[in-house]
């Protein structure tokens, strides 16, 4: 038993594995389900879905909701209806694309430039200017929302999209994410370009960022995540503007009256997010584990 | 580690400007706000418009509940994820599938899956049937205190993975050999746990719990989705409040609720940092 192979691979005593690996499938199935639910009852017809939404909201004790798990007929009408006759739904989709777009390219350009700067260079207040970040990174949407507004109000943005997307491109978590990575980057890596003469500039767009591939992928992913689920700044910012509103903050109303299309409205909004998960996974899993994130 | 280099501040310039005039001028040009009474003289007032916003009973309860659902919703997480990525560790190298399950969820607009919720949580939903087989009477879910509920479940089902992801991370980088010197020595899987694991992964820990707390706060965003703009009393969050004071042009109230909220923020993860700094003291010393 001592020299066996396993003795050098940590395996913790009690209980068996079958218990975990059935635990951890209870909850892979809990996460997975609203997704899958929402994407089956998107090919279920606009008039079976109206007619189950109406069936909510009824507080008849001996009365259930269906448990609908698969359709009378299946049916591509919800996508017809939204992707074709009447693209209001489609029109917020796009919104929410420009508004992630917009953010995320400007996010591109800012961050990692500022997390070199604050990574892979010595100088006087450094470490102050680092401290600022965490503490601005600490500060709720609350704390920030209306200071911002008067600030976007004075120069003219406010009721424009760039009050959504200007604030966004210097999100000091990003800053903090990909500083404490490049901060792990080994000083060899640079000393040799240096010997070549390589300037500063030339270190960053030629051996930090593609060393840097796998936290700035994880970056673009987590910040996909929160620009495409927006609500409160759309909310604030653009209270006037009903019409500039990103999908994500019309779900509210799509609910509360069922036209029988919203669960294809839900689907194609989950699918970009889906992409950008399967694209990214590898990158957001390498990128946590190699980040110092202490 | 370049030093010397004037060019630093051409890296920092765009970033510093932006964080500058959206995050740093604001915030302290607010300020001022905050001690004005807001009429066309804009008078100075001192701490007059704390000492009324502190009485406020609308901005007591945003701020009673918005702590309270965060109180739940980031220790809920921290420990859940823990839990987790402890039963992931034991199935390594393997468990990739229910690793990436239980993080897909992070990438998901959690504002499409409200409709499933709202079917789910109906008085006649799938939750309610779950309930009333495992014996306990119907329950009103999306109205009053209750609302609560489906609100914390969607925050979590949301967070989870990533911070099941970090703890993994964390778990992992916890050098083998240290086990292997404990078993040798004769520790049990307890002894193993609270001598290795735990003081190995204390500042992984204050990470997470300081990342879900300030997810947590932004909890207005699951309360807009089910409980609607005009959410129920148990619900109204400090966001909310925000919302109608801003509708109204009370910049002042808005201000100061903001501040109030910062200090008490502020406060909060300060006490946290003290308590990782003097835990991690102890645990080393």
């Amino acid at each position: 038993m001592r020299n066996g192979k396993d003795k050098l691979i940590y395996r913790p005593p009690g209980g068996s594995k079958w218990l975990t690996r059935g635990l951890l499938m209870l909850l892979a199935l809990l996460m997975l389900i609203p997704v899958v639910v929402t994407f089956l009852y998107s090919f279920f017809s606009p008039e079976e879905i109206k007619a189950f939404m109406q069936t909510r909201g009824s507080y008849d004790d001996t009365q259930w909701m269906d448990v609908k798990l698969s359709p009378m007929m299946f049916s591509l009408t919800q996508y017809y209806e939204i992707l074709i006759r009447d693209t209001s739904i489609l029109h917020m989709f796009v919104n929410s694309a420009l508004y992630t777009v917009a953010i995320l390219l400007g996010q591109a350009a800012v961050i990692p430039l500022m997390a070199y700067g604050l990574s892979r260079f010595k100088f006087r207040g450094r470490d102050a200017i680092f401290f600022g970040i965490i503490m601005l990174m600490l500060l709720p949407f609350q704390v920030t929302m209306v200071p911002n507004v008067l600030t976007l109000r004075a120069i003219g943005l406010l009721n424009t999209v760039w009050a959504v997307i200007l604030p966004m491109w210097f999100a000091p978590f990003y800053i903090f994410l990909i500083r404490q990575f490049m901060l792990g980057l080994p000083n060899e890596l640079l000393e040799a370009a240096q010997v070549d003469g390589a300037g500063t500039f030339r270190c960053y767009a030629h051996i930090v960022l593609p060393v840097c591939r796998p936290i700035i992928g994880a970056a673009v992913a987590l910040s996909f995540a929160d620009c495409w689920n927006l609500v409160e700044q759309p909310m604030t910012y653009l209270s006037q503007r009903m019409e500039l509103q990103p999908l994500s903050v019309m779900f509210n109303q799509l609910a509360s009256s069922s036209s029988g299309i919203e669960f294809a409205g839900a689907s194609i909004y989950i699918l970009p997010a889906l992409f950008i998960y399967l694209y990214f996974l590898k990158d957001i899993l390498a990128g946590v584990q190699l980040t110092e994130l202490k | 580690m370049f030093t010397h280099k004037k060019s630093v501040w051409l890296f920092l310039l765009p970033g510093g400007l932006g964080l500058m005039l959206f995050y740093i001028a604001p915030f302290l040009g607010g300020i001022w706000y905050s001690l004005t009474d807001g009429s066309y003289r804009n008078a100075f007032v001192g701490l007059q418009n704390y000492i009324n916003i502190w009485k406020n009973p609308m901005f007591m309860l945003g701020l009673k509940n918005t702590m309270e659902l965060s109180l739940v919703c980031a220790p809920l997480v921290w420990v859940l994820s823990f839990a987790i990525a402890s039963l992931l560790n034991r199935l390594r190298p393997r468990g990739a599938f229910f690793r990436n399950s239980v993080l897909l969820p992070y990438l998901m607009p959690s504002s499409a899956m409200l409709l499933i919720w709202l079917v789910a949580f109906d008085y006649g939903g799938v939750f309610n049937r779950l309930w009333v087989a495992l014996g306990f009477g119907r329950v009103i879910w999306l109205q009053g205190v209750q609302l609560r509920f489906p609100i914390i479940l969607m925050f979590v089902w949301k967070n989870l993975g990533f911070a099941v992801i970090i703890f993994l991370a964390a778990l992992q980088a916890i050098p083998e050999p240290l086990y292997d010197y404990a078993k040798l020595e004769g520790a049990g899987f307890w002894r193993q746990t609270f001598g290795i694991t735990l003081p190995m992964i204390v500042p992984t820990a204050f990470l997470v719990i300081i990342l879900e707390w300030i997810n947590a706060f932004k909890i207005f965003k699951e309360v807009y989705f089910i409980g609607g703009a005009y959410p129920d009393e148990a619900v109204y969050t400090l966001q909310n409040y925000m919302n109608n004071m801003y509708g109204k042009l009370n910049y002042q109230n808005v201000t100061t609720a903001a501040y109030s909220f910062a200090l008490i923020v502020f406060a909060l993860f300060g006490v946290l940092f003290l308590t990782q700094s003097s835990l991690l003291k102890r645990l080393n010393g």
